[in-house]
């Protein structure tokens, strides 16, 4: 799908000169910096130093699971309420809001999956200059500071992270506007007001309030606030011809924490970036803002369509997470101070060691809300993974016919085009599993409708598809074309479910549609409504093959600033510039519930979508959105989805070719070859570009791209298994090489190779004309396989890979155990039943070990317990499958057709023993030369007991 | 008769359709091979001889020998997939589905037991939980059925096209004889022209000769007076600005009048000129009749200008006369090449090895598709005009783009209404054959690039003589 400018040229002329006379690539005029927007540009402004900010220790209350203490701005009296919580599974949590807001602010809802579960907090010492509270067992102590605020987390000597060591520490409080004659009136009101109130609640509240009457603090703070100067862009700012109204006035959130130790930080997606963040010191720093961009650029830190809050920090001795829980407007500075250091308290001055210590320190500026801090404290990757996945939630387990090869294109034309290209898949023998309809099929953009003469019949087609087992996905964005004939719209616009603008009106703005309103998927009735609209009986003409994808959902405004919705207008009392960041994470919610509704809960559903927030993993799949066919965007496809899975979303891909421009032949063959390797595989390509389906570049071509689809589909087992592992655990499935070498320097920037799992090393083939490419094998003591040829390797070198146009470098790892299905069919479907071969790579100790993860594939019985779940293991020569899910109620027809020991010896004998008991001998075949070992057909159930000797 | 004829097609057309689809390599088969082979699942007759029963099979390729018992015994032990021919365990195998009652083919052995019946016969779901009903007599029926319309339309389609090829030669011909027409009236308009250069070559010679010796000095005196007293409007004897002004004119531009700068120049570049220097400058500049001229020289000027001799006035008007007659006879040469040379181009272009197509270029087409009209002029132009109004050219005229042995297959038109993202709108139109002469189809599977469905009898092909191909009907 397209970004706003292009499409928008088809009905504004003016653009369309623009575009054809500029150059290709973002308008980067049309997004703001940091300079542009008020709030960054203010606080960007503020340099480290001493902190305004003192804790009120006599304020502080400790109860079994909280401490709470006030906090001081000393310039302006404004005071905070800190909340520091112990959370189970190693993380703390801090939370600062005003302690008497004017108004309440912005608390994210619905992105943490549960209040998170708590743990005691003791307090160790206490002075006049702070507190020291245990972090549970692990010797770890959080330090608060007094004059001025800070917090230091500790373990042991070491100081893992602090918070305001640089001061900056932001709050701008809510205030009444003063240069405005409303202000007057309120103002003279509220203090006539507020005199009564003190009259009436000393007598009924004679403790509280009175003591807050009697703080000199207080009274200052009356005073004082009139001082507050009144900065441009506080009350009003406006970007080209959009205008900010801001009747809050400046409401923006900032604080620092630094990192001793670490040089290696990751994460904040969305970006067209590098894996390993950049120090931002010198140019804008990274922002979090879900924006539609046209023709996006590569290596710059402007925002893209999603945004995932969540930082994290490396070195070779721990990993550690930030979740900064704010969808308001957010950028991220980064700085790496190696010299310089801020000097630290008294408390700390013992583990000052060497001034050479390399920091990192990270800068957090949100536009509204307030800060809700998760600091996840590893110490392993894997930790940090599972303890952000105890606070959002992991993957969504899709239906495993989601992971095959999904074809698309804006767009296929009519039924029958549909058909054609559905045939010529089965004519050029290559599988697929998901046909998509982009926005020309409905009815004149209306969603949930179809255009009458090119889609008059969707039953028929669908089921033309389903004959072959095969799925449609068809498109569903959330602008609503204003169109009184449109039953959407109608009920949408009665049921009071439109965003409203600033004067209390439905909001509109431009979309494909024309004038379209946006739905308030904030809001739970709105979002049960939509998910009822999936219902069969609501959709016409869909079926239960037929999956959605949410697109625009940034959402995309096209008239609006940034082409997004403008920041004053209304989701019930909350302004949108408080909820951005979370519109398209509810759109998908919705629309998934949808899908799981329809077919009475017992469903898995598959929805697709550009826009993404904190905890979207638990909801589908992400695309990078509108690529390139350009060789720099297929690169950088792999650091855009290490960044994500590292965040939670592994269900992540680019589209295959490009959207914009048409790939070389070689650039599309590449892309397939990387794309197969991806956990999202789907082929796409703009409405301007010429037809690339897969046999349309020649029979070599065709021959290459059906290989590596095929490649796909016999490694099918394997994928799965790596989601309902992600399902379980949130690691990341395709994964930055640090995260299973935490301790190999080596890996800490690479983001041109990555692991599938921890098993598979995929090092693309991304240059054009290319002969070669050098891949990092890691593991100094083990053995990698080429996959093809079973070529070893020595673990712990930089190795040389000549490649031609059929190379695609993957190595399996020595000690691994991965199941394939080598049956490749018309879809996955297809292949419910077929028997597997296991690819058993043995490390220097002759050993290895796997798992294998069977289920119906596309319902939710596996939470029933139906599922099939089996280490396979094997050491000292005998090779068995253990059952890893005792209690499991899930049968299957699959067998083990073949036994592949790579790195091998000859046997003189095999035998088979099975879970009876019986034993038999098994024929087998050996290459010397690779060292491979095949058994012949031992036959036994997939899902049973067995032990495979070698003698 | 009739029915011999008809039976020899349909044999002929199934030969066809097997031999391009499935290249099947025919050996003669004895029936005994078949009572002595045991049934082996997904084979063709033509392949039962590599599976008789012995002690071990052979992979078909030779690469392999393995024991009998594990042919089709579901696990692939041929690189080339040959010994299970009944199974899906080889990547590259291949399933034969007998299909009686319809055609025979092979299906990839991915497709065996996969649960969707791909074989009529439904024997590759022999082991699968999907409800195949043998539907091949059906089939059978219906292709029937439907070749013979085929045949039929075939016939129909090369009788019609014998017609065409008929009315094509005719057309031709009379093409042909339109341009040799056409070129004899050239041929005779080249005579004439020649022939009015000739004459009015003479008349201007005849002109020339009175102004000049017939009437002697005097003439030229009296004509240079004459002309000079035409001029002389106050009759003051001498030529002033003014007077140049309003008497003379540009031939380019008679509505223009002369600026005083120019009346000074023709004066020699003084405000006055007497009749002596006229004779000698102006007076030449003016019956020379490049540049400038006397006004109404035509009308009543030209009477006084020439004065009142007879035979000067004869002759002026016969070389007026000639010169009228020669721009008419260039126009109307220039007409009749024009005509030749358009006519030329469409007969260059190939209208098929008997110009079956040549009655194709006077007309044109055309289709709705959803809210478009298509309009394809054969040899012409293609257009698309949307139920909102607008026309936009789809490409004009290109060429034959079929395959090298049918070029006639296939055209293109190129050069269309530019497009969005650059390059331009195309056509590709595909001919098949048809009773009937009409756009079938029209579709637009990438942006600006189009592709039509045009039927005709002309793109009929008489079916070849096909090498023994052996079907298993």
């Amino acid at each position: 799908m397209a970004a706003f400018t292009e499409r928008m040229a088809l009905v504004q002329a003016f653009l369309l000169v623009l575009c054809l006379g500029g150059t290709w690539a973002v308008d980067k005029g049309n997004f703001k910096t940091c300079d542009q927007s008020a709030f960054c540009k203010r606080q960007r402004a503020m340099k480290p130093g001493e902190s305004p900010y003192r804790a009120l220790l006599e304020t502080m209350e400790l109860t079994n699971t909280r401490l709470t203490l006030q906090l001081i701005n000393d310039n302006n009296k404004v005071r905070l309420l800190l909340e520091l919580y112990r959370l189970q599974g190693n993380m703390t949590r801090v939370k600062i809001n005003e302690l008497k807001p004017l108004k309440p602010r912005y608390e994210v809802p619905d992105v943490l999956i549960k209040e998170p579960p708590t743990e005691p907090l003791a307090l160790l010492s206490q002075d006049e200059n702070g507190v020291v509270l245990s972090l549970g067992a692990e010797s770890q102590r959080v330090i608060v500071s007094a004059r001025p605020f800070r917090l230091d987390i500790m373990e042991g000597h070491d100081v893992l992270m602090s918070l305001n060591s640089r001061g900056l520490l932001a709050f701008e409080h809510l205030r009444m506007r003063k240069d405005t004659f409303s202000y007057k009136v309120t103002s003279t009101v509220a203090s006539v007001w507020d005199n009564v109130k003190r009259v009436f609640s000393s007598q009924v509240e004679p403790d509280g309030e009175k003591k807050e009457d009697v703080d000199p603090a207080n009274h200052a703070e009356t005073t004082k606030e009139e001082d507050d100067k009144i900065e441009e862009g506080m009350w009003e700012e406006s970007f080209k011809s959009h205008a900010d109204t801001k009747p809050n006035g400046p409401s923006a959130i900032s604080l620092d924490f630094s990192l001793p130790g670490v040089e290696n930080v990751y994460g904040i997606p969305e970006h067209a970036d590098n894996l390993k963040l950049k120090t931002t010191e010198n140019g804008d720093p990274y922002r979090l803002y879900n924006l539609d961009v046209f023709q996006y650029e590569l290596y710059n830190p402007m925002a893209l369509y999603g945004a995932v809050p969540v930082l994290l920090a490396h070195n070779t001795q721990r990993t550690t997470g930030i979740f900064w829980l704010n969808a308001a407007e957010t950028w991220v500075d980064i700085s790496s101070n190696t010299a310089g250091k801020t000097v630290f308290g008294k408390m700390l001055d013992y583990v000052q060691g060497s001034s050479e210590r390399p920091q990192t320190d990270v800068r957090w500026i949100s536009e509204s809300g307030i800060i809700d801090v998760f600091i996840m404290l590893g110490p392993t990757p894997r930790d940090v993974f599972s303890q952000y996945a105890s606070l959002t939630g992991t993957q969504a387990f899709p239906p495993l016919a989601a992971l095959g090869y999904h074809q698309c294109r804006w767009n296929y034309n009519d039924q029958e085009d549909v058909k054609t290209v559905d045939a010529g898949f089965d004519e050029h023998d290559i599988p697929y599993d998901f046909i998509w309809l982009d926005i020309e099929h409905t009815d004149g953009k209306r969603y949930f409708t179809w255009d009458s003469h090119k889609f008059g019949n969707p039953k028929e087609m669908l089921q033309g598809i389903k004959d072959k087992k095969r799925k449609m996905v068809a498109i569903v964005d959330p602008h609503i074309k204003v169109d009184s004939n449109y039953k959407i719209h109608n009920e949408i616009r009665s049921k009071g479910f439109y965003v409203k603008n600033k004067d209390g009106g439905d909001y509109e703005g431009w979309c494909w549609p024309g004038s379209a309103g946006y739905p308030d998927f904030t809001r739970a009735d709105m979002r049960a409504w939509w998910a009822s609209m999936f219902a069969y009986d609501q959709y016409e003409g869909s079926m239960e093959n037929l999956y959605t994808w949410n697109d625009m959902n940034e959402p995309s405004v096209f008239n609006g600033p940034e082409v997004t919705m403008h920041k004053d207008a209304m989701h019930g009392d909350w302004e949108h510039r408080d909820v951005h960041n979370l519109y398209g994470f509810y759109v998908q919610m919705a629309t998934a519930d949808g899908l799981v509704q329809r077919s009475g809960g017992t469903e898995r559903p598959f929805v697709l979508t550009r826009a993404f927030f904190a905890g979207s993993q638990r909801l589908g799949a992400v695309w990078t959105g509108d690529n390139a066919a350009e060789w720099d965007h297929l690169k950088i496809s792999i650091p855009m989805c290490l960044s994500l899975g590292l965040v939670g979303i592994s269900f992540c891909g680019a589209d295959v070719g490009g959207f914009f421009k048409s790939p070389s032949s070689e650039l599309l063959v590449r892309w397939y070859q990387t794309g197969a390797y991806q956990p999202f595989f789907r082929a796409h390509a703009h409405l301007d570009t010429p037809r690339r389906e897969p046999w349309l570049f020649g029979p070599e071509n065709t021959a290459l791209i059906r290989d590596v689809i095929r490649q796909r589909y016999t490694l099918l087992p394997y994928w799965y298994q790596q989601f309902y592992h992600t399902y379980l655990t949130g690691e990341p499935i395709m994964r930055p090489l640090w995260v299973e070498y935490p301790q190999d320097q080596a890996t800490f920037a690479i983001d041109d190779e990555y692991l599938i799992g921890k098993d598979l090393l995929v090092h693309p083939v991304t240059e054009e004309g290319s002969r070669g490419v050098t891949a990092y094998l890691p593991e100094k003591d083990n053995v990698w396989y080429n996959v093809q040829t079973f070529q070893k390797h020595n673990g712990g070198q930089n190795l040389y890979i000549p490649v031609t146009m059929s190379s695609i470098p993957v190595f399996q790892r020595g000690g691994s155990i991965i199941p394939r299905k080598l049956r490749v069919r018309r879809s996955s479907a297809c292949m419910e039943n077929d028997p597997y071969t296991l690819y058993v790579a043995l490390n220097q100790q002759r050993a290895a070990e796997g798992e294998l993860y069977i289920d119906d594939g596309h319902t939710f019985n596996y939470q029933k317990n139906e599922f099939i779940h089996r280490r396979l293991t094997f050491s000292n020569n005998i090779l068995s499958s253990v059952n890893l899910n005792a209690d499991g109620k899930f049968t299957t027809l699959s067998w083990v057709e073949r036994i592949v020991i790579i790195g091998a010896s000859k046997p003189n004998k095999i035998t088979l023993q099975t879970a009876e008991g019986q034993e038999s001998s098994i024929e087998f075949d050996f290459d010397a030369s690779m060292s491979v070992l095949t058994l012949r057909k031992p036959g036994m159930n997939a899902g049973e007991d067995w032990k495979v000797m070698l003698q | 008769m009739r029915s011999k004829v008809m039976n020899e097609n349909w044999h002929n057309f199934l030969r066809l359709i097997f031999s391009m689809r499935f290249h099947i390599v025919v050996a003669t088969v004895f029936w005994s091979d078949l009572v002595d082979s045991r049934k082996i699942r997904g084979i063709s007759s033509s392949y039962k001889r590599f599976y008789r029963e012995k002690k071990s099979f052979l992979c078909i390729d030779g690469s392999k020998m393995i024991p009998f018992e594990q042919v089709n015994d579901d696990y692939c032990d041929c690189q080339d997939g040959s010994d299970e021919p009944g199974t899906s365990a080889c990547p590259r195998g291949r399933f034969y589905c007998t299909n009686l009652g319809f055609r025979p083919h092979y299906i990839p052995s991915s497709r065996v037991n996969d649960g969707i019946c791909d074989c009529c016969d439904a024997s590759d779901e022999y082991n699968s939980p999907a409800r195949c009903q043998n539907s091949c007599w059906n089939l059978g029926q219906r292709e029937r059925a439907f070749v013979e319309g085929q045949m039929r339309a075939l016939d129909e389609g090369l009788r019609l096209k014998q017609q065409l090829i008929e009315e094509g030669v005719l057309l031709w011909r009379e093409k042909q004889a339109q341009l040799r027409e056409l070129q004899q009236v050239a041929e005779d308009l080249q005579l004439k022209l020649e022939e009015h250069r000739r004459k009015k070559h003479e008349a201007d010679q005849t002109l020339k000769a009175l102004q000049s010796s017939d009437s002697g000095h005097a003439g030229y005196n009296s004509s240079a007076v004459g002309l000079f007293n035409l001029l002389d409007s106050n009759k003051d004897g001498s030529l002033s600005v003014e007077e140049i002004q309003s008497k003379v004119t540009f031939i380019r531009d008679e509505t223009r009048v002369l600026t005083e700068d120019e009346a000074v120049t023709l004066l020699g570049g003084g405000h006055r000129m007497d009749l002596s220097t006229f004779r000698n400058t102006l007076w030449d500049i003016l019956t020379s009749g490049d540049s400038v001229k006397i006004k109404d020289m035509h009308s009543g000027g030209a009477g006084r200008l020439v004065g009142d001799d007879p035979h000067l006035k004869a002759a002026d008007r016969a070389a007026e006369w000639e010169a009228t007659n020669l721009k008419k006879a260039e126009e109307s040469y220039e007409q009749v090449s024009a005509e030749i040379s358009e006519l030329q181009r469409k007969l260059a272009i190939d209208y098929g090895t008997d110009w079956e197509f040549l009655f194709l270029n006077t007309q044109c087409f055309q289709l709705q598709v959803y809210e478009y009209t298509y309009t394809l002029c054969p040899f012409n132009q293609v257009t698309q005009k949307s139920s909102a109004g607008t026309e936009v050219s789809l490409g004009v005229w290109g060429m034959w783009s079929g395959s090298a042995n049918n070029p006639y297959s296939q055209q293109v038109y190129e050069n269309g209404e530019p497009c969005w993202q650059g390059g331009s709108r195309s056509t590709t139109v595909t001919l098949t054959c048809g009773t009937e002469t009409g756009l079938r189809s029209a579709k637009e599977p990438s942006k600006c690039q189009y592709i039509m469905d045009f039927q005709t009898p002309v793109a009929c092909q008489p079916v070849l003589k096909q090498r023994g191909v052996h079907s298993e009907l």
